[in-house]
């Protein structure tokens, strides 16, 4: 029998929006807990060098977050990142939320579980996961001393993740199916570099390898030529998808799959909000999603003053 | 004894780092990009250089934060 736990706000997502939106709402003297099933930081903790936060010239995305979160602990808000989250019930009240180990029953919940890597669309990729096929090219680089990588995409996370990756491997090669997405001046810092063979509107169309990736087919849709190049490793960076499966069957999502919330973040269901990238709005960046949060947590405290008729 | 095979800047490494403390277990961390001992080490195990790899024999490992996995091979 699992131990139920009131909570007056459970935030769902230690990202820059789940975050701050802890921080705000500890600030506030709100009982709150932050469950994180993945990574406390989220796409940030992979980061090597922010430079477009405010005040800062140039952080590390792992010592940002790692501040903001002393900032939420300093004031009183509990994160807790080993106990994956099973079921939610958000339409009830309190709301209901079933970890693998506990039930926490909340007056409010804040949505703020961001995105996930999109995984490579080939039916190899489960074979080959973490053998040859990986998402994180600071956690996985280093393995790849002296070899050759291919990294797929062409949005600024894969150029960079391909700069990156440069300084250990012998051969790179670049794969995206269109054209280039990413900043100009990245892209000149990769083309540049005499290890980077680009490879533009071409796509991945099969991996080869025993127990490990050993090569894979691309195919030109210009010349419409195919290759087998020799890799050891292929970095995946396809751009991201919401992480919204906990919660699509009781509140509204859009087409991508996010949470339909306005600038207030309130969604359809009352005492439950969406922040940072999850939620549906023309512009994801750090600073929004911190801006989220804040807004987030500020309507929580209204939602709770009103509930309790102070 | 426990090793955790890993590096600094790996977030799954320090996941799984932060657990085991959460569990009070003692363990050695095994710095591959410091200490290529380790390094070698790593990859006679799980025949790779990815990490986190968590063993207790040197035979069996779990690779990344699996927490599932990690009890039962530990224990827990």
């Amino acid at each position: 029998m699992k131990e139920k736990i009131k909570k007056e706000v459970v935030i769902i997502g230690a990202g820059m929006a789940g975050l701050t939106a802890a921080m705000y709402c500890g600030r506030m003297n709100l009982e709150t807990l932050v469950l994180e099933n993945a990574i406390i930081g989220g796409q940030i903790a992979n980061a090597s060098g922010i430079e477009n936060y405010p005040g800062f010239l140039s952080v590390k995305g792992s010592d940002l977050i790692s501040t903001v979160q002393t900032q939420a602990e300093n004031f009183g808000a509990v994160i807790d990142e080993f106990d994956s989250i099973v079921k939610v019930t958000l339409k009830e009240n309190p709301k209901i939320i079933e970890t693998e180990e506990k039930i926490y029953l909340a007056d409010v919940v804040i949505i703020a579980s961001g995105m996930n890597r999109r995984k490579l669309p080939l039916p190899e990729e489960k074979k080959f996961a973490g053998r040859g096929v990986h998402y994180c090219e600071l956690c996985d680089g280093h393995a790849y001393q002296n070899k050759i990588v291919a990294v797929m995409g062409g949005g600024n996370a894969a150029v960079d993740a391909a700069n990156f990756l440069t300084k250990y491997a012998k051969k790179l090669f670049l794969i995206h199916r269109s054209e280039f997405r990413a900043d100009e001046i990245s892209q000149k810092k990769l083309r540049e570099n005499p290890k980077v063979e680009i490879f533009l509107q071409t796509e991945i169309k099969k991996l080869f390898g025993d127990k490990k990736l050993e090569s894979i087919e691309i195919f030109d849709k210009i010349s419409e030529e195919t290759k087998i190049l020799q890799v050891d490793g292929i970095f995946v960076n396809i751009g991201v998808e919401p992480n919204t499966e906990l919660f699509k069957d009781e509140l509204e999502v859009s087409e991508s799959g996010r949470i339909i919330a306005g600038e207030n973040c309130k969604t359809n269901i009352e005492g439950v909000f969406a922040a940072g990238d999850v939620r549906e709005k023309e512009i994801r960046q750090l600073t929004t999603a911190a801006a989220d949060g804040t807004t987030a947590a500020l309507l929580t405290e209204k939602y709770l003053s009103k509930l309790r008729g102070v | 004894m426990v090793k955790v095979y890993s590096f600094e800047a790996c977030p799954w490494c320090v996941k799984v780092k932060k657990y085991l403390i959460s569990k009070n277990i003692e363990f050695e961390v095994r710095d591959i990009e410091l200490d290529v001992e380790a390094a070698k080490e790593c990859q006679k195990i799980s025949g790779d250089l990815t990490v986190p790899v968590t063993t207790v024999d040197g035979v069996n490992y779990v690779l990344g934060f699996d927490k599932a996995k990690l009890d039962a091979m530990l224990g827990i």
